[in-house]
């Protein structure tokens, strides 16, 4: 399910900074969010977290009172997987 | 000649006075007369109207319960991302062709921003809108050739716009829109937009604390606390003043406890110039006050609303981190800090910084 996962969250990522998706899909995991490859602002992760909590009723908001999940793809994919229904992932 | 088939409106300024989300609790907000009239008689030409504003999406209930609004607007598009983007949902959603779509702005920015993104779209004023209302561009017949000379006419000079403002990047489109970010300690002259600020703003607001007038000119006299506003101004006017924030400076018995510390109290800028970087600048701005000062440390209190994500976003982007979330800090309450050593994130290079004392 982590690979689901990230794949969806590569996507999301594409989708809120404007960016194509195989350019966030070739990003190593550890690239940081905030850095200038990703360059996310508090617009675009507020908008990040409001999308993740619709897809995968994860609220980083209310859980993650630090936004440690916000540092790295990896730590956003294992803060998400971690939490996320598993039952979503399932084939049945 | 390809006539327009939805007209996409702006809401604060353009379809009333005011802005929606500052509005009092009760207090109604009406279309202006003359703009109302302007839906309906698109609506009678079989012209569809909708909606994009930049705002919170709970300020949708307004629109929905005012008796002259509701069910006026097809694919609504209500929030805090760029209006172009807003533009492109409704012409996916209708099937309409983005040069059959008119967007009426009152903001000169959102103008520019609108036409350099979408070429395709016809930008218009309000008034440019009403003036223009009898065109054949807004009647699906045909009609005068003078009239469609003026319309010629009007899209020639859409056309020289267009192939003056054309950018590789939004980037670019915020450097030639010339920002200028003033930076400089409140005086006692600024205490009434002060106050009217911690009210008046909740997105990027770092408490949701109200602060009174009497209390504000306290802070601002007093040398124990610094007191930055931020005004902007661009090449298509002066916003004013739209930010400000309250920093306990470092000393004995202040600050939590830690006296090399400075501790920003309450961050608050105005939703009218989001998305710009404004709030990345001014915290960077501040925090370098401090460094300068002498300070080791950053403090920021926060408390978690409903509407203020973005500024616990802000704060991460800028590596604070919780120090206090326990029961000192309070309900929803937590005390943010970071040391001043390390990097910063930087100031967007599209903003001049102008530094006044």
């Amino acid at each position: 399910m982590t690979g689901r996962v990230e794949d969806e969250i590569r996507r999301i990522l594409a989708e809120v900074l404007r960016l194509h998706v195989t350019v966030v899909a070739a990003l190593p995991d550890d690239t940081s969010l905030f850095a200038d490859e990703l360059g996310l602002d508090s617009l675009a992760g507020a908008r990040l977290i409001a999308t993740i909590e619709k897809e995968f009723r994860v609220d980083i908001a209310a859980e993650d009172l630090n936004l440690d999940s916000l540092q790295t793809i990896a730590t956003l994919r294992d803060f998400v997987t971690a939490r996320a229904n598993p039952g979503n992932g399932a084939d049945g | 000649m390809t006539t327009i088939k939805c007209v996409v409106w702006d809401l604060d300024g353009t379809i009333w006075d005011g802005v929606a989300l500052e509005a009092q609790p009760g207090e109604v907000l009406n279309p202006i007369p003359e703009v109302l009239r302007a839906m309906e008689v698109l609506e009678e030409r079989g012209i569809v109207n909708s909606l994009a504003s930049r705002t919170d999406p709970s300020v949708g209930d307004m629109v929905w319960r005012h008796p002259q609004l509701a069910r006026r607007f097809v694919a609504p598009q209500l929030g805090w991302g760029r209006k172009s983007d807003a533009i492109w949902r409704i012409a996916d959603e209708l099937g309409v062709r983005l040069d059959a779509f008119a967007f009426v702005d009152n903001s000169p920015f959102e103008r520019a921003d609108v036409a350099a993104a979408l070429p395709d779209v016809l930008v218009l004023a309000p008034e440019e809108l009403l003036e223009l209302l009898d065109s054949p561009l807004f009647r699906p017949a045909v009609a005068t050739a003078e009239a469609r000379g003026r319309v010629d006419r009007y899209r020639q000079e859409q056309a020289r716009r267009h192939a003056q403002r054309s950018f590789d990047s939004r980037a670019e489109f915020l450097e030639w829109c010339q920002m200028r970010l003033s930076l400089a300690p409140a005086s006692l002259a600024d205490v009434d937009r002060l106050a009217e600020l911690s009210v008046r703003t909740h997105r990027l607001n770092s408490t949701g604390e109200t602060l009174h007038r009497e209390h504000v000119a306290r802070l601002v006299t007093d040398a124990r606390w610094f007191v930055p506003v931020a005004r902007l101004t661009d090449r298509f006017g002066d916003y004013g003043l739209i930010g400000a924030a309250f920093v306990e400076r470092s000393g004995k018995g202040r600050c939590e406890g830690d006296e090399s510390a400075w501790c920003l109290r309450l961050l608050t800028i105005s939703c009218r110039v989001a998305g710009r970087g404004v709030a990345v600048a001014f915290l960077r701005w501040i925090i370098g006050r401090a460094r300068a000062a002498g300070a080791t440390r950053v403090l920021a209190q926060v408390r978690r609303t409903d509407a203020n994500l973005e500024v616990r976003v802000l704060f991460r982007q800028f590596g604070l981190q919780i120090v206090d979330a326990g029961e000192k800090a309070g309900a929803n309450r937590a005390l943010l800090g970071r040391m001043l050593t390390g990097p910063l994130p930087a100031c967007p290079p599209w903003l001049h910084l102008v530094e006044g004392e």
